[in-house]
């Protein structure tokens, strides 16, 4: 069987996908089922001046950065045209991190002209017709190593990965970044936690937790193997979103104490109630710390 | 007709009389003998319905909570303004003090003033939640909406409740010169002044 | 004659221009870089927190370096206004411990992704082995370390005003340190071939005879070649930022003394995104070497004695500075008194105006951040990375650091080599 030929192509980025990609455990067993033509980091075959030509042979383009119409060059010449020519040769794409999916943090420079490659925040733009048959998006900021490993292995194995609206595996994106959290008790009885630094209490009614309503297996499949931004005590910034990054991360956005954004698919009337039966009642143990230092 | 609707209307029947009982007599002097008496019903039968005056008790004030809590979901739900919906909340508020003042005296002078009979089973707000989803709903919208100023909820409802069960009760006092119905106009303006954004 | 380069694998790309004189030797480069995010803009506007955000979003390698010189500046502001804010020494020691694993990582990265496989492309050495698997090893070892306190890596959110967002057990803090001692067995066996306690006891440069496994490769390589000797440049060096085991001053060439940011400028050059930046209108390196320039390594200073400020001493600097950091972070663990709170300041706490300046030492050099908050949003942030420090192109007085590194090397690819010594992130250069 031959190998896949791989082009992993960056745009307007910062990098941090190809960096997350590098810390995956299995790394290099997982490229040995590819023909790596170019990558950022790693020795690859071809080097990107000879990418740039756009006619080196590509089976999976992996596109990192946001995209922009005119006006972004690598030695003179424009990345969009050269990943039009590769996502045109290639039976698969894949968009890694929010910027190359949505558009993500460097379209906030030029909101007009800089999009992710199919998608603009929420909509289709004009190319999204010509690629969609074979586009699987990774939104994240930056991607899970292993939601990368786990498509290009599908893609191996010639399996049919469903996803969602966006293009997103629903296998990794059907879940919330809530499923799994170590504060998911604090959040079903409603005990936000007091200010920043403990590892008591739910992020979601102060500190800004968007974790409800963001889609993404952070929780289930941890980051670097170990931890993730809710178990650190960090509130989820939604960044596999297509709205990424909205404004005023650390705090939670309320109307008269009320969240504003409901965790997803929950109706309103039926969050309220919930809650105020819960916050009816102090459940001891959930309102003291669990470990104590003291002698 | 059917059993359980039956049943269904057989209890909204035991919980209205026991209201007007409660309000013309007072809760502590009306027993459960007093409110089968009333509907010719036995006691024994009675307490197939509610296993003791504090389950009643406890019952009384959920059903009055939703019922309230529905026409507040009712106003909720329509496209008028924040405004408007002030006005017609004090407006349900008001004309059920004047047509069923038994249901919200039941809320003032029973539930509020006996929270011994309340604190097993009706802890914090669980027993009132069908009417204040609806009150949390309304200010969630207004406050969404840019009408309504963003504040602590509490400070909100507060005035907002107080208010209203403030003129209940001088109603239920017989200190209003007007009736209560024509004060509508001004306090909902008041409410409306003191919580805009 | 001049030969424009694309040179690729510099965490982005830059062009170069190598001008040759009628000795076929090159007496001037020039740098360009096509391009620039508008982070410093796209900032503007936004709430300051929010800063905590974005800045690591410069960069995919050194994401917490920008991560901790913002939430420095975020204090260094609050404090300015008037707030107290008093980190523990939990908190501190936090902080400096993930900042010490992301360097690890970065030199790691440099020496296996980019020193090692480029030399013996040049000096077109077989090479069997994978030095990319090493990389990925490490760096996935030491960034788990890294998550175990920050929740993940890249771009973690953990560093706010106040402290940290962690709240640790010593379950975790074992972890961390079994990580790091693999680490270092790592470092011992395969990169050094020498214990690290040996290696931060050398001072004399016979003694780098001790050295073996890759870094003793690459340094014999270096000598064997004639390459030890290149690469020089103005022998002078800074430190701006005040964290690790480093200390801060400057060193000209030997003699260290106190510097004072307000003399720090940073001016727009001419056909390229990337700004240039100067200390006293003079131009000085940043980076490993002048860290341990001016912290006076005995082993570092030694070198320097014999080759200056050449592509050797440099590169020794850097590969010695990993056993350096990885001893460092298990004093850091060992500090940790779990009992103290992670975060003095709590949720919610708004300060409308403030000016403050975050510094910290990234893989490659000092970091300076400025922001400017009215109105409770973001007027105005400067971002002034390492690599513009080694890369600005001078001015009439004086070449570039870098570039003056480069002049008098008789081939691109010797000069390409020198350029990348000095570890160009070519994404925080223009942000």
């Amino acid at each position: 069987m031959k190998k896949p030929r791989l082009i992993w192509l960056q745009s307007i980025s910062c990098n941090g996908n190809a960096h997350s990609f590098f810390n995956h455990p299995d790394l290099f067993s997982l490229l040995s089922y590819f023909n790596l033509i170019y990558h950022p980091l790693l020795e690859s075959s071809h080097s990107l001046i000879e990418v740039l030509e756009g006619t080196l042979p590509c089976d999976i383009l992996i596109l990192e950065g946001s995209f922009k119409e005119e006006g972004f060059q690598k030695n003179g010449i424009e990345i969009v045209e050269v990943a039009e020519s590769y996502a045109q040769k290639a039976e698969h794409i894949i968009t890694v991190g929010t910027c190359a999916s949505f558009g993500g943090v460097f379209k906030e420079a030029d909101p007009k002209n800089i999009s992710g490659f199919v998608f603009d925040i929420e909509e289709k733009i004009d190319r999204y017709t010509q690629y969609a048959s074979k586009l699987i998006a990774l939104s994240g900021c930056p991607v899970h190593p292993k939601w990368l490993s786990y498509v290009l292995m599908m893609l191996v194995k010639d399996k049919p990965i469903p996803i969602d609206e966006f293009h997103r595996p629903q296998e990794l994106y059907g879940i919330t970044v809530h499923t799994g959290c170590t504060r998911n008790e604090y959040f079903e009885w409603k005990v936000d936690t007091k200010g920043w630094g403990l590892k008591e209490g739910c992020l979601f009614y102060e500190n800004g937790c968007q974790a409800p309503y963001t889609k993404g297996s952070c929780n289930k499949i941890l980051w670097n193997d170990v931890s993730s931004k809710t178990v650190a005590g960090t509130p989820c910034f939604g960044c596999t979103e297509p709205t990424f990054p909205k404004p005023n991360l650390f705090k939670t956005k309320t109307n008269m104490g009320i969240p504003a954004t409901m965790p997803l698919g929950v109706p309103r009337r039926a969050y309220l109630t919930l809650t105020g039966i819960t916050k009816s009642f102090r459940i001891k143990r959930f309102e003291e710390r669990i470990i104590s230092y003291d002698d | 007709m059917k059993i359980a609707d039956k049943k269904a209307l057989r209890r909204e029947s035991i919980i209205q009389v026991s209201l007007e009982l409660f309000s013309s007599n007072g809760f502590h002097r009306t027993t459960i003998p007093d409110i089968a008496n009333a509907l010719k019903m036995s006691v024994g039968n009675l307490y197939n319905y509610f296993s003791s005056k504090d389950m009643l008790a406890k019952e009384i004030i959920k059903y009055t909570s939703e019922t309230l809590g529905e026409k507040i979901k009712t106003i909720n739900l329509m496209h008028i303004t924040t405004e408007e919906k002030i006005y017609k909340i004090v407006e349900i508020y008001f004309v059920m003090a004047k047509e069923k003042p038994e249901m919200i005296e039941y809320f003032l002078r029973v539930y509020l003033s006996n929270r011994e009979v309340f604190k097993d089973g009706c802890e914090g707000m669980i027993c009132v939640s069908g009417f204040i989803t609806e009150i949390m709903i309304f200010f969630d919208d207004g406050v969404e909406s840019g009408a309504l100023r963003n504040q602590d909820f509490f400070s909100a409802f507060g005035l907002f409740m107080g208010y209203l069960g403030g003129m209940v009760f001088l109603k239920g006092e017989n200190v209003l010169p007007k009736d209560i119905e024509l004060y509508i106009e001004d306090i909902s303006r008041n409410i409306y002044n003191a919580l805009k954004a | 004659m001049m030969i424009k380069k694309l040179i690729e694998k510099i965490e982005g790309e830059a062009e170069l221009d190598f001008i040759f004189n009628n000795n076929n030797k090159i007496e001037e480069v020039k740098i360009n870089f096509g391009f620039s995010r508008g982070i410093e803009k796209i900032l503007e506007g936004k709430y300051p927190l929010d800063a905590l955000v974005i800045t690591p979003r410069v960069c995919g390698i050194c994401n917490h370096a920008h991560l901790l010189a913002t939430v420095r500046a975020l204090e260094d502001g609050y404090r300015n206004a008037g707030i107290k804010v008093e980190l523990s020494d939990k908190a501190t020691n936090i902080r400096e411990f993930t900042l010490a694993c992301e360097l690890i990582q970065n030199h790691v990265k440099w020496f296996y992704l980019t020193m090692l496989p480029q030399l013996e492309k040049m000096l077109q050495i077989e090479n069997q082995e994978n030095h990319g698997l090493k990389a990925s090893y490490l760096s996935s070892t030491i960034t788990k370390a890294l998550a175990i306190f920050s929740g993940q890596w890249p771009h973690s959110g953990y560093a706010i005003p106040g402290g940290v967002t962690c709240d640790p057990t010593y379950v975790d803090v074992i972890q961390a340190e079994g990580l790091i001692n693999e680490s270092i067995q790592f470092f011992e066996k395969i990169i050094a071939g020498v214990q690290i306690d040996e290696l931060l006891s050398m001072h004399s440069v016979t003694e780098l005879q001790k050295i073996g496994g890759d870094f003793g490769k690459l340094l014999y390589l270096l000598g064997s070649s004639g390459m030890a000797e290149v690469g020089k440049s103005h022998d002078r060096f800074i430190v701006f930022g005040e964290c690790l085991c480093f200390k801060i001053g400057k060193s000209i060439p030997t003699q260290v003394s106190r510097i004072n940011p307000k003399y720090v400028k940073e001016s727009v050059q001419t056909n390229s995104f990337a700004k240039s930046v100067s200390y006293k209108g003079r131009q000085f390196e940043v980076g490993s070497l002048a860290r341990g320039m001016i912290s006076k390594e005995p082993i570092v200073k030694a070198l320097h004695k014999r080759y200056k400020d050449s592509l050797l001493t440099r590169v020794f600097a850097r590969v010695y500075e990993i056993g350096l950091l990885l001893n460092y972070s298990k004093v850091l663990l060992n500090r940790l008194d779990l009992s103290q709170p992670s975060c003095c300041l709590g949720v919610g706490v708004v300060v409308e105006e403030f000016e403050g300046i975050g510094v910290v030492e990234a893989a490659r050099g000092s970091l300076i951040h400025k922001i400017s908050v009215k109105k409770s949003v973001i007027e105005k942030y400067t971002i002034i990375t390492p690599t513009q420090w080694n890369l600005s192109q001078g001015d009439e007085r004086e070449k570039g650091i870098a570039i003056n590194a480069m002049v008098g090397a008789s081939t691109i690819e010797e000069a390409t080599y020198i350029f990348r010594s000095f570890d160009i992130c070519s994404v925080c250069t223009t942000q």
